[in-house]
């Protein structure tokens, strides 16, 4: 039975397994050579190992830790591994071994120890901490460091180790959906982690403004002053939604000064520098960069990329590399909608059962990237044409015949809704027809989709191609 | 396998191979053992935990050769247990090996050997330098402590080894103190630089013989191989900050003080220091004194003056504690000289006539 269920396995795997791809690659030999040695020796040699790539000359290049593991590798498992590579596919003629540097070790580990997570949308990530309102889903283990933030994450680690004396404020500041709350919320839960026994409280300013005025309302502004000045650590984030708030500002600059002086660790972000901040008391200023101001700026492609593999590995999916490459490139926005790219792609992946190729990916993605303005008629035109797989000239032309006019509807819908030219510019640009030619072709469609779902998925397919 | 080994050499030779051992109980039996083998070149102790590995020579009579694998715990008891002169002897039959020493005999069950992994060596020993392993040893154990303890960043982790120019500099550094020790090299024209991890190189410390030991070290790999043996550890693979960048190259005033007086001082001051370990030093070079002062709210405070050569400006400045009673260790001069740079930039500790040492460390915020 067993033995049965192992050939089963095997089968499965070999019948799915991308011989190129040198992470299913090395899984398959894992599950191989976790069958012919002993467990003891397995979790020793082959846990921080991973096929590095795999040459075009059929050479697997297997990254190892160090040099104990090059030479046992090579005295040990060569002729197995070599075995294992064999019965994939004959392509691969030799296994070379190399000492990889640490750095580059731990990212892949991750991945694949994350990639056969549950495949279920967790549902923790909303859960909230009552008594220091973090939230526990931003940890540093989570949170990708790149060029663009490596300088706010060596001041965070830093503030960590010595809080309240390094960088006291520390003041991270970057564009919307840089990756500010989830670094202070990550040192927010390091800290407590750290030191048990102290206290950590993250609000955002909004609720500090609301805290204040219901404080002063209900008569207990003091009992506001006491609850703020307990903490050890407090981390307020959006701090440029106090500008023009002037009372909330005095307070909070009493505040700041009976924590700083107790040497409390404090951090702020804000989607500005603290001299840029509009409308703010000039001494608050000069205390919100008084310790360490630090931007996170944009993320850089390769960042990007690792933020992609890294947040679907945490949903259990493993992307392929072009995949990734082409959401982390199609959208320059923040890392807040890469997230919300890659939870879309994940729930598809989900509702199918495996991860999604580039084709199904581009297709679900429609709805976050907006097509390019730029795009030509004369492109679209062209696109339209290949797919009916019918003469781009006879768009132009004045025929009548079945298949061209229902190409030259669809394209005028598509320019009219995606592109929003105007009507009349279509019909010139379409052979030069009248706009009310042109809105009657857009009507129909647009009352036609509703009924023909052959129709709709066409102009979704095209969409796809357009993007 | 059939050998006899005087008791105190073979208890010694245990205690430094056991430090190799894997500790961890949950890998490879083999790992955390030591392996005794007897042959041609005479009886030898291994042991690794994968990141560092010793191959130590034993002098002894061997009567018959052979491998044994013996636990390495079970091993340090028993060698722990030894008194007295005469000699200890280990036979071997079967998986069971038996220990004889004066007229006590113990026989315990071996591990399976099969497992023990190659000792490596590097690949492409070009590189080599020669030292005295009394001052590998005591550069080791006083440079490591400078290193970061924690391996978020292993560069830091780690000691940082550059050959140049028959000189070489040793550095470790934690980002809040930095010590940077040079020594002359015998062999002149070699170059290059490698990362130790810090954690091994403090038990490579202890191991390590008086005599000379040749250090050999490539891309992944070193190895410090003596008469006695051959101990190996891996390499951080990582770029090392470019550490010269933080070092003050101006002054505006430099102290000289008696160590003794300095050390007494610090140690009576620091009873003082707060939750941060904070004790300041105020220059006073008008009436010629060091002043430490640190203030607990619990507690008190005290303040302490040195007479002191000082020549510059007033200046005072706060330190970790621990980090500026770190230089007893590193240096053995009589004075010593602390130079400092302005308000909130690091401070230069040397020692009076030992230019081998430069140690710096950056000043708390006040």
């Amino acid at each position: 039975m067993l033995v049965l269920q192992i050939f089963r396995n095997k089968r499965i795997i070999e019948s799915t397994m991308d011989k190129g791809n040198p992470r299913e690659l090395w899984e398959y030999m894992l599950t191989q050579v976790e069958l012919s040695i002993s467990s003891a020796n397995f979790n020793t040699w082959f846990r921080s190992s991973f096929v590095v790539k795999i040459g075009e000359d059929g050479v697997v290049y297997i990254g190892v830790p160090s040099q104990f593991f090059k030479d046992w590798y090579l005295k040990k498992f060569h002729t197995l591994l070599l075995k294992i590579i064999r019965d994939v596919s004959y392509e691969f003629r030799n296994i070379e071994y190399m000492i990889v540097k640490d750095e580059r070790r731990k990212p892949m580990k991750e991945t694949v120890s994350a990639g056969r997570g549950a495949l279920e949308l967790p549902l923790h990530e909303f859960y909230i901490n009552k008594s220091d309102n973090l939230n526990p889903r931003y940890t540093f283990d989570t949170f990708v460091v790149g060029s663009f933030n490596d300088l706010a994450y060596s001041a965070a680690q830093v503030a960590i180790q010595r809080p309240g004396i390094t960088y006291n404020p520390l003041f991270i500041y970057g564009d919307t959906g840089r990756g500010k709350t989830h670094l202070v919320q990550a040192i927010g839960n390091q800290y407590k982690k750290q030191y048990p026994g102290r206290k950590v409280y993250y609000l955002t300013s909004e609720k500090f403004v609301v805290d204040y005025t219901d404080a002063v309302q209900a008569g207990t502004a003091n009992r506001f002053k006491d609850k703020y000045r307990q903490y050890d650590l407090l981390i307020m984030d959006d701090v440029q939604f106090l500008s023009k708030k002037d009372k909330t500002q005095e307070e909070l600059f009493h505040l700041f000064n009976a924590l700083h002086d107790t040497n409390k660790q404090i951090i702020f972000s804000s989607d500005r520098a603290p001299v840029a901040i509009p409308d703010i008391a000039e001494r608050l200023k000069g205390r919100f960069s008084s310790g360490m101001a630090v931007d996170i700026s944009e993320p850089d492609p390769e960042s990007r990329m690792v933020i992609v593999r890294k947040k679907a590995a945490l949903h259990g999916v493993i992307l392929s590399d072009d995949v990734v490459e082409y959401v982390a490139t199609t959208l320059t926005g923040s890392i807040r909608e890469l997230e919300g790219m890659v939870n879309s792609i994940v729930c598809h992946a989900q509702v199918k059962g495996l991860a999604p190729d580039i084709a199904e990916v581009r297709q679900s993605l429609r709805s976050f990237t907006r097509p390019q303005k730029s795009i030509s008629v004369k492109n679209v035109v062209g696109r339209v044409a290949e797919f009916y797989g019918i003469n781009e000239e006879s768009i132009y032309e004045k025929t009548r015949r079945r298949e061209v006019v229902r190409p030259r509807q669809v394209i005028m819908y598509l320019l009219r809704e995606d592109f929003r030219i105007s009507y009349p510019s279509i019909g010139t640009k379409l052979g030069g027809r009248d706009h009310t030619t042109v809105i009657h072709s857009c009507e129909k469609i647009k009352r036609e989709i509703v009924v023909d779902t052959s129709l709709a998925k066409e102009i979704q397919n095209i969409r796809s191609l357009l993007v | 396998m059939n050998i006899s080994i005087e008791k105190k050499i073979f208890s010694e030779a245990v205690y430094k191979v056991a430090r190799f051992a894997e500790r961890k109980s949950s890998t490879l039996p083999a790992l955390s053992s030591i392996l005794i083998l007897a042959g041609d070149d005479g009886i030898k102790m291994r042991a690794t935990n994968l990141e560092t590995g010793i191959d130590l020579k034993l002098e002894g009579i061997c009567m018959s050769e052979g491998v044994v694998a013996i636990p390495a715990t079970l091993l340090q008891q028993i060698a722990g247990s030894l008194v007295g002169e005469g000699k200890i002897t280990l036979e071997h039959s079967g998986d069971v090996i038996s220990l004889t020493s004066g007229t006590s005999k113990s026989a315990i069950k071996t591990v399976p050997y099969d497992d023990f992994p190659s000792i490596p060596f590097p690949e492409n020993p070009k590189k080599n330098i020669l030292l005295p392993g009394v001052l590998l040893r005591t550069l080791f154990s006083s440079i490591a402590a400078c290193a970061s303890p924690s391996t978020i960043r292993p560069e830091l982790a780690s000691l940082y080894f550059a050959v140049e120019g028959g000189l070489l500099t040793v550095v470790a550094t934690d980002s809040f103190r930095l010590a940077e020790k040079k020594v002359p090299l015998s062999n002149k024209g070699i170059q290059g630089t490698f990362l130790i991890p810090a954690k091994n190189a403090l038990e490579i410390a202890q191991a390590l013989p008086d005599g000379d030991v040749t250090i050999s070290f490539d891309e992944h790999q070193c190895a410090f191989v003596s008469s006695q043996g051959m101990i190996v550890s891996r390499l951080t693979s990582a770029a090392y900050p470019d550490y010269r960048q933080i070092i003050p190259k101006d002054s505006i005033v430099e102290a000289v003080v008696l160590r003794k007086d300095f050390e007494t001082a610090l140690k009576r001051t620091t009873i003082f220091a707060d939750s941060f370990q904070k004790v300041s030093l105020s220059f006073d070079p008008k009436r010629k004194h060091l002043v430490l002062f640190a203030k607990n709210s619990d507690i008190g405070e005290s303040s302490e003056s040195l007479s002191a050569q000082i020549l510059g400006s007033d200046l005072n400045l706060s330190f970790n504690h621990r980090f500026l009673s770190t230089v007893f260790s590193l240096t053995t001069s009589e004075s010593i000289s602390l130079t400092a740079a302005g308000i909130g930039r690091p401070i230069i500790i040397k020692g009076v006539g030992d230019n081998s040492l430069l140690y710096l460390i950056s000043p708390m915020n006040q």
